[in-house]
């Protein structure tokens, strides 16, 4: 009998793969998925021809520049006492600022602005009247400040908005979604257990959403490396655990998939309008933090955001309804995170399976 | 193992809506038709059969078996659904694979069985083609081929005539045939009357979620004692026969069949009737034939279900 | 052919006005709105806070009232009625109307497509134009039920109580009340009849409706964390649409984006709607 349900399985999990990879009503979730690759990567490249700028800088200067030469500008030097000390400038621009006094007076004011580049930071001096009114440096972005800005990124957008609506697509559709075609009788015509159908969509289900989602991972942390150079690479990943935090970072997108994945097969199962129970779940994620201990646990959000490698503190700046969303939740340890999460996704499973056992087609109310 | 399909005190209600009421039925192999107005609960009770919904009351026995076990159930059941939508973007060769991979064949089984269910449906030409494409009739065919492409017992078919051109409708009429000649059961609905009249070894006549009679259609007839049978009688004097005939307290009605070669006699007692008829025959009006004219399913459903409706 | 010769008479009684034909849809949308006892309550619940709101204003209008609960509980209860105070009644008002909107929106056109009715709608003397009117006023009207009908209550309580003068001197809150909310329900309105008419699934189109707003202010937030911009708010509708809130009603912008750029940015959103909307429609008209 094991044999038969495998064989079940497996038949269902290949229809379903097929339904949800390259369906042309899927399109959006990969537009979901992939939005913030397109974003590190555009982030990249930007930065790889700012570097290309600096560098070009650096190599018109009369001579190699440091920090330390940078720091030896201050305010109230000439021009001439700049060139001395930095060389000629890379580049610079001259202009005049106009200023009326009083009726028929106006006072005339040179301004020069001084660009020189040591290869990675660019250092612009103002000058006034031909005298050093202020100093400005630009650094290319340190590879340290994109993985807190990934994380950020991953923790806010993509892990609780972009898998949440992503999954929801997905694991709606698997029984919903055939409810509204009007082609759930196709699978339940036919000698194969409702509990054998359930686990091959859900898995079917996953597993697209793992390829989808955790492709997108690996993409947009590919995008954000891809501005660095060998050397800050090999310093992050082998010195500052950047490959743990990849492999948490992607562990993390799995269990989400497990997580959400369960919790919107249940409510396609339960509910006609996915609206309610999306929005019902995001205002639960959301609320989490002022939930009664006993109640936090039952939410995916809780045991994602424990095993987030980087604790990101919420930006005060945020706007009211994303600053609800982001909500910081206490942390757990790792293994309680991971077990907890699929102990939920268990039970909500185990829910799902009454639920099927008793579903009735009945495509004219929907 | 049973070899009837049993329902006993099947009930079933969508929220305040009636589906079927109090089902007690007894269904034994051969074609049973389901005949009824819209809305009368055919489709329901073909639902209920197959376990795409679950009645509110009783229970539904399938040769021994409820859709509680799949596994053994749908090997042994075809269903023809009425709802015209397939998974989305496969052809109706992939169609029936994808449903035989689900029965747990290997590979090989499935394509042959495949082949043979589109064959047998006359759409090989059109197997790779996408099935939400296909014109009605051919998606019609194409879910009778699910009905039948994995040889079941039991074919239950919702409207299966539905859409299909004269020629492929005696086809598939004679399939039905064939299948109920094995000992198989084929529970069908249809509205055309005429059809179900041909085909039925015993229909279901069902209104308002009641089934209102079943069993043989004959028996069905004898059993409405408050419609006088009609039956034609062709012989060579009709006026003197119809002259016998009024004498008799039984005969109701008697007319002059419009070709005037015989005579058309309304009885409330067909027994005494034949009695009367083999006298005559002996005091030497030629008879040629005797033989009743609304035992068909057409005046049956006229006189259960027309004046039920008539009466809502 | 016959039985057209004998039997066939055009409908000669009265009809109804062209001018209001199109109000036609919008009554046959919320009967049907209305037999649904959840959106009913929920229609009922946008209420409460408004009530909030007068007893707030006739309150602090009246210390005397309220003396009974004591000095401390008095002082905690007194309100500064000013554009501050009308930003938060939008913004509560305007999470409610969305909610609703995500009830009714999607259900104005998708099943007309998807059963083929836009057709014989548009077979009758309706024009698409009619059409969209119909189906937008059903949002409108009910929206604006629940958001500037009753600020605008509120404002005129306050203005009873406080007098003239306060009215005059305070006429912006009233335009403030009414032109915030007039384009947040135009925003809500062609977004969700946009993807009504787009989407098949009515509770597909409820889901998108949703992702729209959430995702467009988490995708802004990642593009300005990713890019250091804050480009990125030109994303975020909602965010925009309190810009222009805290423009009208004179508080304290968060400097996000400048009330002009959000203004351009409304509009060319509810542009893009219209567009979408007019072009999903345009392949159902019949020519007559």
């Amino acid at each position: 009998m094991k044999q038969l349900w495998r064989a079940q399985a497996a038949a269902v999990i290949r229809l379903e793969l097929k339904k949800t990879l390259f369906a042309r009503r899927g399109l959006w979730i990969y537009f979901l998925a992939f939005a913030p690759v397109a974003l590190f990567l555009a982030h990249s490249l930007v930065e790889i021809h700012l570097h290309g700028v600096r560098r070009e800088m650096a190599r018109r200067m009369s001579r190699p520049l440091t920090e330390a030469d940078f720091a030896a500008v201050h305010e109230g030097m000439t021009r001439d006492e700049v060139v001395a000390v930095l060389g000629r400038p890379a580049a610079s621009r001259m202009q005049v600022r106009t200023t009326v006094k009083g009726p028929g007076q106006v006072e005339l004011t040179p301004l020069e602005s001084l660009q020189y580049s040591d290869g990675r930071t660019e250092l612009i001096v103002w000058l006034r009247n031909g005298t050093v009114a202020g100093t400005g440096t630009t650094s290319g972005i340190s590879l340290g400040q994109d993985s807190h800005v990934f994380a950020g990124v991953f923790q806010f957008f993509f892990l609780r908005l972009a898998v949440f609506f992503g999954c929801l697509g997905i694991f709606m559709n698997l029984f919903r979604g055939e409810m509204l075609d009007k082609s759930m009788h196709f699978y339940l015509l036919a000698p194969i257990r409702r509990e054998v159908l359930l686990a091959g969509k859900y898995l079917a289900g996953l597993l697209a959403a793992t390829v989808i989602f955790a492709s997108s991972t690996a993409l947009q942390i590919a995008a954000m490396l891809v501005q660095f150079d060998s050397n800050a690479i090999d310093q992050y990943l082998y010195k500052n655990h950047g490959f743990a935090e990849i492999a948490s970072y992607l562990g993390i997108t799995v269990l989400a998939c497990v997580g959400y994945g369960s919790v919107f097969l249940a409510a396609g199962l339960l509910f006609r309008n996915p609206i309610i129970p999306a929005a019902f779940v995001l205002i639960w994620e959301a609320a989490n933090p002022i939930l009664p201990s006993l109640l936090k646990k039952v939410s995916v959000i809780y045991y994602l955001k424990s095993l987030c490698p980087v604790q990101i503190p919420i930006d005060p700046a945020m706007p009211p309804l994303i600053a609800l969303l982001v909500s910081n939740a206490q942390p757990i340890s790792a293994y309680v995170a991971v077990i907890g999460l699929f102990v939920l996704s268990a039970a909500v499973l185990a829910t799902s399976m009454k639920l099927v056992h008793t579903l009735e087609i009945n495509y004219t109310t929907e | 193992m049973s070899d009837a399909i049993v329902f006993e005190d099947v009930s079933k209600f969508y929220g305040d809506v009636l589906g079927v009421n109090r089902v007690n039925l007894s269904l034994p192999p051969g074609i049973t038709s389901l005949v009824g107005p819209n809305g009368s609960g055919k489709t329901t009770l073909m639902n209920l059969m197959t376990g795409l919904i679950r009645p509110s009351r009783g229970s539904i026995r399938i040769l021994g078996m409820t859709c509680d076990e799949p596994e053994k159930f749908f090997r042994l059941v075809g269903y023809c659904t009425q709802f015209d939508s397939f998974p989305k973007g496969l052809t109706g060769y992939e169609f029936l694979y994808s449903y035989l991979l689900l029965f747990g064949y290997d590979r090989t089984t499935c394509d042959e069985l495949a082949w043979k269910a589109i064959a047998n449906v006359g759409l090989t030409e059109a197997a790779h083609r996408k099935a939400a494409g296909y014109s009605k009739g051919m998606r019609q065919r194409i879910r009778l081929a699910q009905a039948l492409v994995h040889d079941p017992r039991i074919l239950i078919l919702d409207e299966p005539l539905n859409g299909l051109d004269p020629l492929v409708r005696a086809e598939t009429i004679a399939l039905f045939r064939s299948f109920a000649k094995r000992g198989c059961h084929v529970i069908l609905s249809s509205h055309v009357l005429h059809e179900v009249d041909i085909i039925s070894d015993q229909v279901v006549l069902m209104s308002g979620g009641y089934v209102v009679a079943e069993g043989k259609i004959q028996d069905v007839r004898d059993e409405i004692q408050d419609q006088p049978m009609q039956i034609l009688i062709r012989c060579d004097r009709p006026s003197e026969l119809a002259a016998r005939l009024f004498q008799q307290d039984h005969v109701v009605e008697a007319r002059l069949h419009k070709d005037r070669l015989g005579l058309v006699v309304k009885t409330s007692s067909p027994s005494r009737f034949y009695l009367l008829m083999n006298k005559i025959a002996l005091d030497g009006i030629g008879i040629e034939s005797v033989a009743p004219v609304d035992d068909d399913v057409n005046s049956v459903y006229g006189y259960l279900i027309g004046t039920e409706e008539a009466a809502r | 052919m016959a039985v057209y010769k004998r039997s066939y008479r055009s409908y000669s009684g009265p009809m109804t006005p062209a001018w209001s034909r199109f109000l036609v849809l919008y009554r046959a949308s919320r009967r049907a709105l209305f037999r649904s006892r959840g959106s009913t309550a929920f229609f009922v619940l946008c209420f409460f806070f408004p009530l909030l709101c007068v007893l707030g204003v006739y309150a602090n209008s009246n210390l005397a009232a309220i003396s009974f609960l004591g000095e401390r509980a008095s002082q905690a209860l007194r309100l500064d009625i000013n554009g501050t105070f009308f930003l938060v009644y939008l913004t509560v008002q305007s999470t409610l109307s969305f909610i609703l909107t995500a009830f009714i929106g999607p259900g104005l056109i998708s099943p007309d497509l998807a059963n083929g009715a836009l057709t014989l709608y548009l077979s009758r003397p309706m024009s698409r134009a009619e059409y969209v009117l119909g189906k937008c006023s059903v949002l409108f009207i009910i929206l604006s039920e629940i958001t500037w009908v009753p600020g605008l209550v509120i404002f005129a309580v306050q203005a009873s109580l406080a007098g003239w003068h306060w009215a005059s001197h305070n006429m912006w809150i009233a335009t403030g009340i009414f032109l915030g909310s007039l384009i947040w329900i135009l925003v809500l309105s062609l977004l969700a009849m946009a993807l009504s008419a787009w989407v098949k699934w009515r509770i597909a189109a409820g889901a998108f409706l949703l992702a729209v707003f959430f995702m467009g202010g988490g995708f802004a937030q990642a593009i300005n964390s990713v890019l250091r911009t804050k480009q990125g708010y030109l994303l975020d509708i909602s965010n925009l649409v309190s810009v222009i809130w805290r423009d009208l009603l004179r508080a304290q912008n968060d400097a996000s984006v400048p009330a002009g750029e959000a203004w351009v940015a409304v509009l060319a959103f509810v542009g893009l709607c219209l567009l979408l909307l007019v072009r999903k429609l345009k392949a159902n008209e019949v020519v007559r």
